[in-house]
């Protein structure tokens, strides 16, 4: 019934909503079984795109990573696009909670904010074919991706945001409405386009850069300098 | 590639007599797109000595072509990244035209030495990205009303807040955007 099992020798370290169950007979109770196939299947998405690029992958490519039938990948999506659409909510709700995680261990905003920008940048190290999916492929995934890809974007403004509280009138009277957007949207450029130049390995060396940019409106280039190089 | 002829109101063949593949006709537009918006960034800021109204005046440009050429401008930044690899170099050349613009302004800024290597390119990605935002909620006619703002974002971290701030509210925006438009 499956596919030949043929699981990739560096198989990546996956969160554990990625892990998979070994293939085969097991005995365990079938919606714990559908549960993970569901997860396998997006491990397996993630792993034929990064090979073949969204365009490129056909769900023949996502069963044989994922070590499934077809009948198998049928019985939990209607498509490609809709396996996509669930490989990327995933991928950015795991991303999203490391980088809240991190942002609220910390007390002060510009330390907090400093957290968050190396959390999610170490899980992008970490995980350079969810990276590929998540800021790459994304962009040609379809309008429904697209569509949910922007609001992720958006969704990091508020953690900016929090930047104004307590700022002077000055200060807070030289931010623009659209300031927290256009470092946000800065900084995901400064990230994907190393992530599209196959140069993922460099994305942490950006964290001194990234923090500098995005505390510099609040707290004035010295301050901001400071914090990215000591935290 | 059958969106594309119907679209253009031309057969097939004739496409193929132009272009070896959809992906040559993007690069194609791409380019087009990208050289006519810089070809007037660059004669509106050559036109302007001091650096902070030179990054003013080639801003300026550059929304007024995204306001009118509302598809090709985001053809050129934001498509052109989910594009054929040739695509993305092309992308990342044309970045580096905006980078040289900005990059004058370390020298003008007190702490130009000690700035991020990365600034320019994330400047300019954050200023792409507004307006890409804004084509996507099809606001393309309200494009000219962010001069001040992305100034003023452009010009923060070479100046400080309130020597950027002072930048972008001098002139009388509306008026110098529909004088130029």
């Amino acid at each position: 019934m499956s596919d030949p099992v043929n699981p990739s020798v560096d198989e990546p370290d996956y969160p554990p909503e990625l892990a998979r169950l070994p293939p085969g007979r097991h005995g365990l109770p079938r919606e714990f079984v559908a549960r993970n196939q569901y997860e396998r299947l997006i491990a397996g998405l993630a792993e034929a795109v990064a090979e073949n690029g969204y365009a490129g992958t056909t769900i023949a490519h996502i069963t044989r990573h994922a070590a499934v039938s077809r009948r198998t990948f049928y019985e939990h999506f209607n498509s490609k696009d809709e396996c996509f659409v669930a490989a990327y909510d995933t991928v950015m709700a795991e991303l999203r909670e490391r980088v809240d995680q991190a942002f609220n261990q910390e007390e002060e905003w510009p330390q907090a904010s400093r957290a968050g920008i190396a959390a999610m940048l170490e899980f992008l190290t970490a995980e350079p074919h969810l990276a590929r999916l998540s800021m790459v492929e994304a962009l040609v995934a379809g309008p429904v991706v697209v569509e949910r890809y922007d609001a992720a974007i958006q969704g990091l403004v508020p953690y900016f945001e929090a930047g104004r509280k307590g700022r002077s009138a000055e200060v807070l009277a030289g931010l623009s409405p659209s300031t927290e957007e256009a470092l946000v949207g800065g900084m995901v450029s400064l990230i994907s386009r190393r992530i599209f130049a196959d140069r993922t390995e460099e994305l942490e060396s950006l964290l001194p850069d990234l923090v500098e940019f995005a505390l510099t409106p609040y707290l004035g280039s010295a301050e901001a300098a400071a914090v990215a190089r000591n935290g | 590639m059958a969106d594309i002829v119907k679209r253009a109101g031309i057969a097939r063949n004739t496409f193929y007599e132009n272009f070896g593949s959809k992906e040559d006709c993007f690069l194609a537009a791409q380019q087009f797109a990208m050289s006519a918006a810089l070809s007037q960034v660059v004669d509106a800021a050559g036109e302007i000595d001091e650096w902070p109204y030179r990054v003013e005046a080639g801003l300026a440009a550059f929304l007024r072509y995204v306001a009118e050429e509302p598809a090709l401008a985001r053809t050129c930044m934001v498509d052109a990244l989910a594009a054929a690899p040739t695509s993305v170099r092309y992308y990342e050349e044309s970045l580096q035209a905006f980078v040289s613009l900005f990059k004058l302004g370390r020298d003008v800024s007190p702490h130009g030495k000690d700035l991020p290597a990365t600034l320019e390119e994330a400047l300019i990605g954050g200023v792409f990205w507004i307006l890409y935002q804004r084509l996507l909620d099809e606001e393309s006619e309200s494009i000219g009303g962010l001069l001040p703002e992305l100034v003023e974002f452009a010009l923060t971290p070479y100046l400080g807040a309130e020597a950027a701030r002072a930048v972008a509210m001098e002139g009388d925006d509306a008026a110098a955007w529909g004088a130029r438009a």
